[in-house]
């Protein structure tokens, strides 16, 4: 049997027994995050097509299905969506001055010759290409603090629906400081699992540290790196203030 | 303007010192990747003028439609005997820039003088500077990380150093022992990335402890797992041809990268179960087990999906330039999706089984922490 299929079945086995309904939806959620994937391939193969306006409305229906369809559509999530939608933005301004600069885009001069074969004449620009790989590495990264902010704010506004704007605020910042240290740690290690062939090829071929960091390979994955934990650390403020509007919005207009 | 002063006023000695050291160092280190030019072997240039001087379209062999340009570039050395003296380069460019790119006022270039004779000097480009980029992106991050986490941002930021560090060397000692073998000391890596990360994030106490013990059980068994799974199909379908700058065995490298891409993610949910059980059970120590129990699975089915959805994007998402290329190269879909993706493939799968076993590794362990505090009243 084929390894992919087989650890499919395991995953979707272990969610299903572990996480019952919510844990099939999960899975189903994944699959349909896949296809997302693919479709956006699909239209990023078409010249007249931006990758980064593609990537854009990738992210928005990576949102609905990873907020709207694992949850439902409440206040919470729709709170936690408007905040990763803006991180999302926000976001995109910082990649763009920075990839503008540092030109991280493209293929190194260490896959130059594995490609040899290939045309690299495309006509697809790989700047937007690059700039379109950091978001998308970190969309399930935003959602995820989005909603794990929210939905501790939204128990907190139950418990004490007297609560201002201010003081829920204030909540939601105290809860992103707890999940802050370890949504960092799991992006760093994802992407250190990734990359662990390039770090162990760099010692074996003796690259000091000057080629290291200057080479396209090495800065493009680090730039990756911080601007994904950028997103997840900016997400945390946002979603306290959205949250708290939202919540505290809602009250009003029952009075 | 008013509030500024204010909170500088309110912020007490300690801090205040803090950040007078903090932008110390970020201008230092400004001043110095601004000018480390000395540091380095390699010839480099600063551009002060380019020009376009040719343009053509052209179409390759799959009737993509591309542009070529012809760049020349002015620059002054900036290093070496040559120092201080104008040089021309020439740089050839597509528009879709897959291998080479433009280059504008101000880039600094890595170049090999070809001729070094003073009137006519010539060089060819060999790299872009960009260490004061990276430098850039890593202050954004620590002070982004330091105004919204404040105390705990920092201590992330001592983990993510801590844990850098402690890979670099666990690397050294790969390369130099080479009849070490790298599972071990990955699997030795993981041990002291979790008890560091999870004590700096979380301090000494039982959800603490509650929590080492689900991240070491829950890597490890999603590891044997994957493990297995792989040795039973003999690792059909995955094509390791794509593991790119391979100088080792590349199952061992594969399975290495799995271990530890996972370990966050597994973290993350092992703190979160135990820490939601422990302030449940503080809230209201006379709850019944199986009530813990109920409550405990309920959150655990809450992160389920949204971190399974994490690793996913962060090891897919790197392929996308590589698929493009295959794809406008005509190559088949199928085989495109196979060479590129299974792996990375592979790996969101074992991370989300990870995940997933986690959940009840977590609730347990914190269950068994709360019984014998329970036991002790």
């Amino acid at each position: 049997m084929n390894t992919i299929v087989l650890m499919t079945i395991l995953l979707l086995l272990a969610m299903t027994i572990i996480g019952g309904k919510k844990g099939f939806r999960s899975f189903i959620a994944l699959f349909l995050n896949f296809s997302v994937m693919i479709i956006l391939l699909f239209f990023m193969n078409i010249q007249s097509m931006n990758a980064i306006v593609l990537t854009l409305i990738a992210c928005v229906v990576i949102a609905c299905i990873n907020l709207f369809f694992i949850n439902e559509i409440t206040t919470t999530t729709k709170a936690a969506f408007l905040s990763t939608l803006l991180t999302t933005s926000i976001l995109l301004l910082v990649i763009l001055a920075v990839s503008d600069l540092a030109l991280i885009h493209g293929f190194g001069e260490e896959e130059t010759e594995e490609l040899g074969a290939f045309s690299p004449l495309i006509g697809i620009s790989f700047m937007q290409l690059a700039i379109s790989v950091i978001i998308m590495s970190t969309i399930g990264a935003i959602t995820d603090a989005a909603i794990a902010i929210a939905s501790p704010m939204r128990e907190m506004y139950i418990h004490h629906p007297t609560s201002s704007r201010k003081e829920l605020f204030q909540f939601g910042l105290l809860i992103g400081r707890d999940i802050i240290g370890t949504s960092t740690n799991t992006l760093f290690f994802a992407f250190i699992g990734n990359y662990l062939a390039l770090m162990i090829w760099f010692k074996d071929l003796s690259y000091s540290i000057g080629d290291i960091v200057n080479s396209k390979i090495f800065s493009s994955e680090f730039i990756t790196i911080c601007c994904a934990t950028i997103g997840v650390i900016l997400v945390i403020p946002i979603t306290a203030a959205i949250a708290a509007q939202f919540f505290v919005r809602k009250s009003s207009d029952r009075k | 303007m008013n509030f500024l002063t204010k909170r500088l006023l309110d912020m007490s000695l300690s801090k205040k010192l803090f950040w007078l050291v903090l932008i110390c160092c970020v201008i230092a280190s400004f001043l110095f990747v601004h000018n480390n030019y000395a540091f380095y072997d390699d010839t480099i240039v600063a551009v002060t003028a380019t020009k376009i001087v040719d343009e053509q379209t052209v179409t390759d062999r799959h009737d993509n439609m591309d542009k070529l340009f012809t760049q020349y570039v002015s620059a002054v050395v900036k290093n070496g005997s040559a120092q201080g003296d104008t040089i021309r380069l020439t740089n050839n460019y597509s528009k879709s820039q897959a291998f080479d790119e433009p280059y504008k006022v101000g880039d600094e270039l890595f170049v090999t003088l070809t001729s070094s004779d003073a009137k006519k000097m010539s060089a060819t480009i060999t790299g872009v500077k960009r260490d004061k980029y990276l430098l850039l992106v890593a202050w954004i991050l620590a002070i982004v990380l330091l105004l919204v986490g404040k105390k705990q941002g920092f201590s992330s930021l001592l983990t993510l150093l801590v844990n850098a560090v402690i890979l670099s060397f666990a690397l050294d000692l790969y390369i130099t022992q080479s009849n070490q073998s790298l599972l071990w000391i990955s699997a030795g890596c993981i041990i002291l990335f979790t008890i560091l990360s999870l004590l700096f994030v979380n301090g000494r106490n039982k959800k603490t402890a509650a929590a080492i013990i689900a991240t070491l059980l829950g890597t490890f068994s999603s590891l044997l797992i994957t493990y297995l799974a792989l040795t039973v199909t003999s690792g059909k379908g995955l094509r390791y041809e794509e593991l790119q700058f391979i100088t080792r065995p590349y199952e061992i490298v594969f399975m290495a990268g799995l271990f530890i891409g996972a370990l966050g993610a597994v973290m993350d949910v092992a703190i979160t179960m135990s820490t939601s059980m422990f302030s449940l059970y503080d809230k209201d120590p006379t709850m019944s087990i199986k009530a813990l129990k109920k409550s405990g699975l309920e959150i655990g089915k809450d992160i389920m999906g949204t971190m399974t959805n994490v690793l996913f994007f962060a090891y897919v998402s790197g392929s996308i330039p590589m698929l493009i290329l295959y794809f406008k190269n005509t190559l088949p879909f199928g085989y495109t999706l196979s060479v590129n993706l299974s792996l990375e493939i592979v790996r969101a799968l074992a991370g989300g089984l990870g995940i997933v076993l986690t959940i009840p590794l977590g609730l347990y362990s914190a269950l068994f922490f709360i019984k014998r505090q329970r036991a002790k009243l």
